[in-house]
Formats: C-alpha cells, structure tokens, sequence
C-alpha cells in the first residue's frame, strides 16, 4: 500500500513548509491533517491517486453519454432523483446545487477548520471512488498552498447528505460563474473571484457531478471532529499531569495506582492513566508521607478509574475518526473494482455507480458525543481536586484558597469558581446533539445526523475543559510551592517537578495579588503550545492517536 | 499580560438619543437596550445625592473570600484593590460591548436605590465610563451567577478603581471596602443578559407570529383554528392573543378559507404553541424588570437616624430567579424554532403544501430551489434543543462549602441569547419561503383561487420582497438567508409603521 510513496522526508521540499503531504485517499493521518490546517503545510495530489481518479471521472463522463440513470448526474438530488436532467443540463445542475445549496448561517468558522475540511474532501476525492476529475482536488491543494480559504458560516449542516452547506460555500469560491462567494486570502477577507484571481488559482468550470463531488460528505464534521480528537489527546496528558501534581501537593496515598490493582479490572484507559501517574509522581517524597492515611478521596483516588473511562472515550471516538479520514463519503460511489455482489443478488456489473449512503454523519457524530462527555469529565473531576487543593478542611493543611499570608489576597478562591462555571457549561453543552434528528428533502432523508453540531460542541466543550485542567494546574503549581516551603527537603515526582519548573518560568504565572485571569491565561497558552510535554517523561497518548508527528503518513 | 483593560469607543448609534436616566426604581428592558446601544445615562439627582457610604470593615466578615489577610492588615487601604484584583478570573472570549454597558448600567441601578452603603462617587464612575464610552474588556465565562457575578462584574470595577492606572476622562475613583464588595456582588451581568434576551426574544416572536400569517396563506390554512371563540375558552392569554394577531392579518384573504379539512397541528396549533412562547416570554419579562428595579447586593445598609447603618447580612446576590427565568425563556424559544421548521418543511413539500411546486421554484431537478433552507432550520432548530438544555439544574459548591448552591444563571441567559439567534434566523427562512410560495400563488401556481392576498398578508410580503428577490431560478441562498435574518433582527417585518422620528429599524 503505502511502496508508492517516497519517503517524505528526503522528498524535495517546496517553500517554507517542507515536503508537501502526498493526498492520496488512503494514508492521511491525524498528524498531517493538523500541519496543513494548523502549520500550513503544502499538500500536493499523489500520482497514482490521479490516476484512480481519472478512471472513475471517465466512466462517469461516459455514464452521462448514455441511457443509464446515475443519481446526481443524470437525475436531480434528494427527493429529486425523480427528475430527469437531460445532458445538456447536467453542467447547470452541478453549478445549481453548489449555489442553492450554499445555506449556511452564523459567525464563520476559524480558518484551520476550514482548511482541514478542504484537505478531508480533497483527500475523499483523491481516493478515487467519486468519479471526479483530478482539477477539482488540484485546485482545492493549490488553493490550500495559496492560503486561501473560503468563508464559511459555522452553522445550518445536518451533516447528511454530508455538510451540504458548508461545503456548497467552498463551491461558491472554487467554480466559475458561482457569482458568489468569500475568501480569506493569508488573512483578509474578500470576494471570492478576487481572492482567486490574486492567489492565481483557476476557477473550475463544473462539470456533471462535480456539485455532489465538492458538497456530498461530512468533511466539515469530521474537521472539527479530527482537530478535537488531536487536542483530546493532549488534554487528557496535561489532565494526568494536573492530577499527579495535586496527589503530590495533597500527600496522596499511590497503592491506588499499582499496577497489580489495574491488572484485576483492566481497562485500557484506567491501566495507561495509572501507568502515567506512577510516572510523573516517581520519587516523591510527599506522596504516601502521612501517617495512618490509607487512601483519598475519590477525586485522587479514582482518577485512573475515570480519567481511564475519558481515555476510552477519546480512543473510541478517535478510532471512528480515523476510520473517516480516509473514507469516500459521497454518493453514489463509482467503483471500478467492485467484484459481484454477494450471491443471491441480483446485479448490473456493468454499472460502476453505486447509490448508497456513505455521506451520512452518523458515525462522526456519535463519535464527538461520546468524546463530549469524556472530556467533559475531565473537567469535572478536575474541578473537585481544585475545590480540595482551595479548601483548608481538604487540602492537608495547605493554606485556605492557597493564598499566602504576607499580604491581602484572595489566593485562588475566584479561580476555584471559574472552574465551577466551566464545568458546569459543559453539562449544558453535553446534551448528545447526534440524538436528535429532524426530516428533511420531502422525507427523503428522513434520519439526519446532526453530527456537525455534536463535532461543533465538542470543540467548545474541550476548549471549556482544558481552561479548567490550566487552572488546576495552576492551584496545584501554588501547592507544591508551598510544600517545598513548608518541607525545603522535600522532593517532588519526576514529571510534576518539572511540570512545576515549567509553570514557574512562565513570568507572573505565580505572581501574588495579580488578576487570577492573567495566570489562568498564560498556563492556558502554554496548554496550546504543543512543547510543554518535552520536558516530562513521555506519557502515553490515547491509543488509536498518533503520537508525535513525523511529517509524514503513518 | 499586554491584553487591554478596556477599549475606549466612540459612542454608539443612539449616543444622540435622549439620556437614560437611572434612579434606583424600574428600569425597563428597552431603556437598558438603549443603554447597551450606547445611550447616554444619567443618574437622577436626588437618588445621587441621597446615596451614603458606609465604612465598616465588611470584607473582615468576608474572612472566606479574603483568605490571604492577617487580621491586622484587614483595615489596610490596600485591601479593596485586593478584593477586586483577586476577583478578576473570568476566561474565555470577551462579551460583546452591548453586554458589557448594560451590565454597567444595572449595576448603577442596583447602587442607587441607597442601600449599598456607596458614596455618590461610585456610580458617577460607572456613568462617566458609560458616557465617554470606556468599556472594560470583559470574558464572557467564569461566573457561577452566586454570590453574583463576582469575576465578570470585578473585570469591571478593576478598570472603575484606576487599579491599572486612572483612566483619561473618568473621575479618580478609590473604593471603600464596602465599595469594592458592591461593585461585583450582584448578578448584573446575568440581568443585562436577560434583559437583551427578552427584548430580543419579544421581537422574535413578533416575527413569527407574522412568518405564521404568511405560511397560513401559503399554504391555505383552514381558519377554524384562529376561531377567537375556541382560543378564549382555553385559557391562556398568549393563545388568544396569537389567534387574534393571526385573524387580523389574515382578515379579508381569499386563499385561507373555512371548509377545507383541519390541517396539521404546526398550522392548527400554532396559536396554543405560539401563544405558550408568548406568556413564557411576558413572564420572563416580569421576571426580568423585577430584578432590573430591585437591589442584588449584600450586605444591606439600612439607614435611620442614627450615623451608622442596620447592616443586614442576607442572600440577594443569588441568580436562582434569572437562571430559572432564561432557562424557561429557552425552552419557549426553541418551541418556537421547532414549530417554524415544520412549517417550513411543509412549505417546501410538494405533496403537502395545497399543490405548490418541490422546494418552491417551478423547475426544480435542474433547480434545487429552495431545499436547503429547510436543513438550514431543521439543523438550527435541533441546535437549540441541544441549548435548551437547563442550565439552573446544576450547581457546583464553591470557595470552601461557603457557597455551595450558586444558580448558573449567566450560562443559562447566555445560552438564551444563543438559541435567539437561531430561532431568528429560522423565523426569517420561514418568511423567505412564505413569500416565495406567496408570489407563486399570485403567479397562477397551485390551486386556485390565485389572490390576490389579504392585505395584511401582502404587506408582509411586500416587506420580504423589499430584501430578497422571488427566484424563478436556483441562486445563491446564503445572501437571501442573511437578509431575512436581519429583516428579523430589527423588528422589520412587522406590518406597523415606526413612530414618527422613530427609526426605521430598531437596534438588536
């Protein structure tokens, strides 16, 4: 599979970002999607892919000549597959849907979203199961490299038939004669024949299918989806660092993390967060150092025990992601190499469309649900170590609020209740937005995924959590400060020293008697650098991930 | 951190309008509105001058908050800074500038009823903010809505008290220790939210009632079900004012006539649904200007004759009322945006709309029409259910088991404010295709009799087809769908002429 591409590393590289990832339709990873849409890496269409692609794209300019009814192609869409389009039409109906279509409301979403949903449908083209022509995925990549990306309302997609509508505005700026259309160029806003124009990009006289080929599939969804599996990832380290730095800070009781323990319930998740906490907590002197104590409360305690279900949460809807990243998510497929159906059946071998219903969002969707929810637990768990840590009848006589006594302050005792809002959004945010479902298109598509909302709330949610694990991260850097103060012989774990070493060279980040919002903010910034973790001992990441980018496909 | 304080704007559109004045008694939604679109305030002068400050060392009995304090540094000056400072730990994007003055205003409000123990000083700092168009930069999330809104509300008097240096154009002003606890310990911001959501909530409804009008044209609706007789014998005062609001501007139509069979209920029943909004919607109005006219703050200062004050201690900074308020107000508003998608649904149904063409353009297969405005609405609506979610069901103990039931009220008005933008913008694609399927009525589609159309029903049309164009082709839908959403958005679909002087479309 993978012998056709050169090792990408000693590829030339072309411009300022390196090698170029090679779209193929079958080796995209969560790694090379966040360097295009977060570092700007060039992209560039894989020769054997183009090839696939110019099979399927032929048999359909072929299909359109003749008397076979394709839907899409030679019929209307959804409910109007009924209608007959005759050939002479069937350009207008492409240029039509991606007009008509292009219904999206709301504030815009962020570019690096827009510009993963660009590499996943091109990468749904690339593999060659659309009948699309290769201009179309060359322009998408030459738009990309341009840093071009158009403007796309955030809501109105059910995420079946696919994100009709956020994908019909890419239409807009993508075909010619659109008479539509906004793009941001390397960050300014314009018109979309100018933005074109400037960038040097063609627009794309659309051709018979064309429409469904750029619209039909949850690429905006799964966008979303991809970038939040990635961060859910980090999260969930930095919730484990959070939480070793707490347990050492409270003097927490370690049996609860033996091995042996998680090998009697073994979880996958539970087992790894354990295994990350022995880790980071490795030679402490503070930790178990409380006489007659023989365990916490279940905030500590049980931390592998639900930082392990959110772990498991992640992965699976992880796993389900990366199951998308390389899938053909339009309708109806061409596959050139289908082979017969199973036996029973009848069949028409010689007809390579196959109408089916793989644009439905579904899978995503229940994917980002789930995530939600685990994530949103890493919150709340987080929340209640912070509560401990603030409180003095909890906190193992660390001083109330975690404030010091020289001058008046009022410690972390706001920050506790931020987190408190936080968490508590989040169960607001939580409700499985992938649950509900509302017809559409004549009762044509009488089941739609609302997997664009579940990705969309995902995202908040994550972000909600992660502002709540910076502020316990912040709460337990002020405590261990306090207990090397209290016990200057004492030693901190491996990872949660130097996590504490990391804090401290934030300037101001334990600043006393400063505005708690700017502390949050710099350790929150910190989160989204993705360096903090070099200076740890390497956690295991949510399986199913990839671990480190290479800049290459994995 | 280098993250400005505050911006310093030129005034908003109104800042010609007469000046609000604030006097510590009620305070209309609108007044706040007009507040929020950069008014200027005023405060009454007797309720100014009445206002006296009380020096007692009350954040001493706030021993839970101000943890850091030895006792003998709890009379130092640098205490109130400390107080507020500590108080700044609100995250996440800022609140919109609108929010943000009508939170300064209401807290004015709170303060001049007398009874905060604040100098005169203290609200003329938050006037003078108001009126030179100062707005502090303040993150929208962090607030549990008990013991007020303590961080959004501290991101504000941060700036009032000149910690971070004494702004241009505002009086230097130093707070008291009771001055610094009634800056923020209130639920302000929660009731500026709300308050923004009613009227804005008010104006959707208003749209929708005239977007069911319309569709009960389109679609030839059998008027049994806005029979004023039937509708009084419910009850509820919201059905029987939808079902007259309906009759009135469907009075005189040919299209919408008695005999045919009952229709489905998001036609039949639109004026019990509909009218269930519209009473959720009047009593979170109540709700609101209660709160709006009445004191959020703790403790209480009541003056006699002597020099000091009876200082009571009680809970009136708790949200319960705005919390459950908002989350009401959400629920209403999504009724409202699951209904309207129905109709639309129907509207765009071949087989269910009296014979109008698939998706409402005469070719559709070539043409798609208007199919995907429908997902549109049917994707905002399913949003909004997901929003209506409670907020005030939950609650979180904060700062040391001392607070542990806070209301949640700010995440439930925000969430409020966030379901009104979507129920706006599926009213509007309810309007756009009702017109739509009006005009092709009037163009001979479908059943006859072809119109013309009740004049109340065409001036709505007429104020539809002043933004968008009828289509007898697929075009592009996004423009069409933002036009109607801000005919919605500024109350302009309504039949009624403004006022004279008025403006001819009102601030959202």
């Amino acid at each position: 599979m993978s012998t056709h591409h050169p090792d990408p590393l000693r590829s030339p590289p072309s411009g300022p970002n390196g090698a170029p990832l090679w779209v193929d339709g079958e080796l995209l990873s969560f790694a090379g999607l966040v360097e295009v849409a977060r570092g700007g890496r060039a992209v560039a269409l894989h020769p054997e892919a183009r090839v696939r692609m110019q099979r399927s794209a032929a048999w359909v300019s072929e299909a359109g000549r003749g008397l076979r009814t394709v839907y899409g192609v030679t019929t209307g869409f959804g409910s109007l597959a009924r209608v007959n389009i005759p050939p002479e039409h069937r350009a207008l109906l492409s240029l039509n849907l991606v007009r008509s279509h292009a219904a999206g409301v709301g504030a815009p979403l962020p570019v690096p979203v827009v510009r993963a949903m660009m590499l996943l449908r091109a990468n749904a083209l690339a593999k060659g199961a659309s009948g699309c022509r290769p201009l179309l995925v060359e322009t998408l990549l030459a738009m990309l490299n341009a840093g071009l990306t158009p403007v796309v309302p955030a809501q109105g997609s059910c995420g079946s038939s696919g994100d009709l509508a956020p994908l019909a505005h890419l239409g807009l700026v993508l075909a010619e004669g659109s008479g539509g259309g906004r793009a941001v160029l390397c960050g300014v806003e314009m018109d979309a024949l100018e933005a074109m124009q400037r960038a040097g990009v063609d627009k794309v006289r659309l051709e018979a299918k064309d429409g469904l080929a750029i619209t039909n599939g949850a690429q905006l969804t799964t966008a979303i989806a991809a970038l939040a599996c990635w961060d859910a990832d980090l999260l969930i380290q930095a919730a484990e660092v959070a939480a070793a730095m707490s347990v050492d800070a409270l003097r927490g009781c370690t049996r609860a993390f033996h091995p042996a323990v998680h090998a009697q319930r073994p979880y996958p998740g539970a087992v790894t967060t354990a295994a990350n906490l022995r880790r980071l907590l490795q030679g402490s002197s503070l930790v178990d150092s409380v006489p007659g104590k023989v365990q916490d409360a279940y905030s500590l305690r049980c931390t592998p025990q639900v930082l392990g279900a959110c772990r498991d949460s992640v992965a699976f809807a992880t796993a389900q992601v990366r199951v998308e990243l390389n899938a053909a998510t339009d309708n109806p497929l061409i596959l050139m190499d289908a082979g017969p159906m199973d036996e029973g059946f009848g069949d028409d071998p010689d007809n390579r469309a196959y109408s089916a219903g793989m644009f439905h969002g579904e899978p995503v969707g229940m994917a980002m649900d789930t995530l939600k929810i685990g994530v949103a637990e890493v919150a709340s768990l987080s929340e209640r170590r912070l509560y401990r840590l603030t409180t003095g009848l909890l906190s193992q006589r660390l001083p109330p609020g975690l404030a010091r006594a020289d001058q008046p302050h009022l410690g972390l005792m706001l920050p506790q209740t931020t987190a408190a809002a936080l968490v508590s959004e989040n169960k607001a945010l939580g409700w499985p937005a992938s649950m509900d479902s509302i017809p559409t298109c004549e009762d044509q598509e009488d089941h739609v995924a609302m997997s664009t909302t579940a990705a969309r709330r995902a995202a908040r949610v994550l972000e909600n959590s992660r502002r709540v694990v910076a502020i316990e991260l912040l709460g337990a850097a002020h405590a261990l400060a306090f207990r090397r103060e209290e016990e200057p012989g004492a030693r901190l774990g491996q990872g949660t020293g130097a996590m504490l070493a990391q804090i401290e060279a934030l300037p101001g980040a334990l600043e006393v008697g400063g505005a708690p919002a700017d502390a949050i903010g710099l350790i929150d910034a910190m989160l989204l650098r993705d360096g903090w973790r070099s200076a740890l001992p390497p956690l295991q990441p949510v399986g199913a991930i990839d671990a480190q980018p290479t800049g290459g496909h994995r | 951190m280098s993250a400005p304080l505050f911006h310093r704007e030129p005034r908003g559109p109104l800042s010609e309008s007469a000046p609000v004045v604030l006097s510590g008694g009620p305070l209309r939604c609108e007044a706040l509105l007009a507040i929020a679109h950069g008014a200027p305030v005023v405060a009454d002068p007797a309720a100014l001058s009445a206002l006296r400050g009380w020096d007692g060392a009350v954040l001493q009995q706030k021993r839970q908050w101000l943890v850091g304090a030895h006792a003998d540094q709890l009379h130092s000056d640098a205490l109130p800074a400390a107080f507020i400072l500590g108080h700044c730990a609100g995250v996440g994007d800022p609140l919109p500038r609108e929010v943000v003055r009508a939170a300064m205003a209401a807290r004015a409000n709170v303060l001049l009823h007398g009874v905060s123990g604040v100098r005169p000083a203290a609200v003329e700092v938050l006037l003078a903010m108001l009126n030179a168009g100062v707005h502090p930069v303040v993150p929208s999330q962090g607030s549990v809505g008990a013991a007020g809104d303590l961080a959004p509300m501290a991101h504000i008097a941060r700036v009032a008290a000149g910690l971070n240096g004494v702004v241009e154009g505002i009086p230097a002003f130093r707070p008291t220790q009771k001055e610094a606890l009634a800056l923020i310990n209130g639920v302000s911001l929660t009731a500026a939210l709300a308050a923004l959501a009613v009227v804005r909530a008010e104006r959707v409804l208003d749209a929708a009632l005239e977007a069911t009008a319309m569709t009960f044209e389109a679609l030839r609706a059998e008027p049994g079900c806005i029979d004023a007789r039937a509708l009084q014998l419910r009850g509820h005062p919201g059905v029987a004012q939808v079902g007259a609001r309906l009759a009135g501007r469907l009075s005189g139509s040919l299209l919408v006539a008695a005999g045919r069979p009952a229709d489905a209920f998001s036609l039949r029943c639109a004026p019990q649904v509909l009218g269930a909004a519209a009473d959720a919607i009047a009593s979170a109005r109540a709700v609101v200007e209660a709160e709006l006219g009445g004191v959020s703050d703790n403790p209480l200062c009541f003056w006699g004759e002597g020099p000091t004050p009876e200082v009571v201690e009680a809970g009136n900074f708790h949200g319960a009322s705005l919390g459950l308020c908002m989350d009401h107000l959400k629920v209403a508003l999504t009724q409202l945006a699951t209904i309207s998608e129905r109709r639309t649904f129907r509207l765009t149904y071949g087989q269910l709309s009296s014979d109008l063409p698939s998706f409402l353009v005469a070719g559709t297969g070539l043409n798609s029409g208007f199919m995907l405005a429908q997902y549109t609405a049917a994707s905002l609506a399913s949003e909004c259910k997901g929003l209506a979610h409670p907020a005030s069901v939950d609650s979180i103990p904060t700062v040391q088991h001392h607070e542990d039931h806070v209301s949640m009220g700010p995440i439930a008005a925000r969430g409020a404010l966030e379901v009104v933008e979507c129920v706006a913008d599926i009213v509007g694609i309810e309007a756009l295709l009702a017109a739509q399927a009006l005009d092709l009525r009037l163009s001979g589609a479908g059943e006859a009799p072809h119109g013309p159309l009740a004049p109340g029903v065409e001036a709505l049309r007429a104020r539809v087809r002043a933004v968008v164009r009828y289509w007898e082709d697929d075009g592009v839908l996004h423009p069409e769908l933002s036009a109607v959403g801000r005919l919605v958005r500024a109350g302009a679909l309504g039949i009624e002429a403004p006022a004279p002087g008025a403006p001819a479309t009102l601030p959202w």
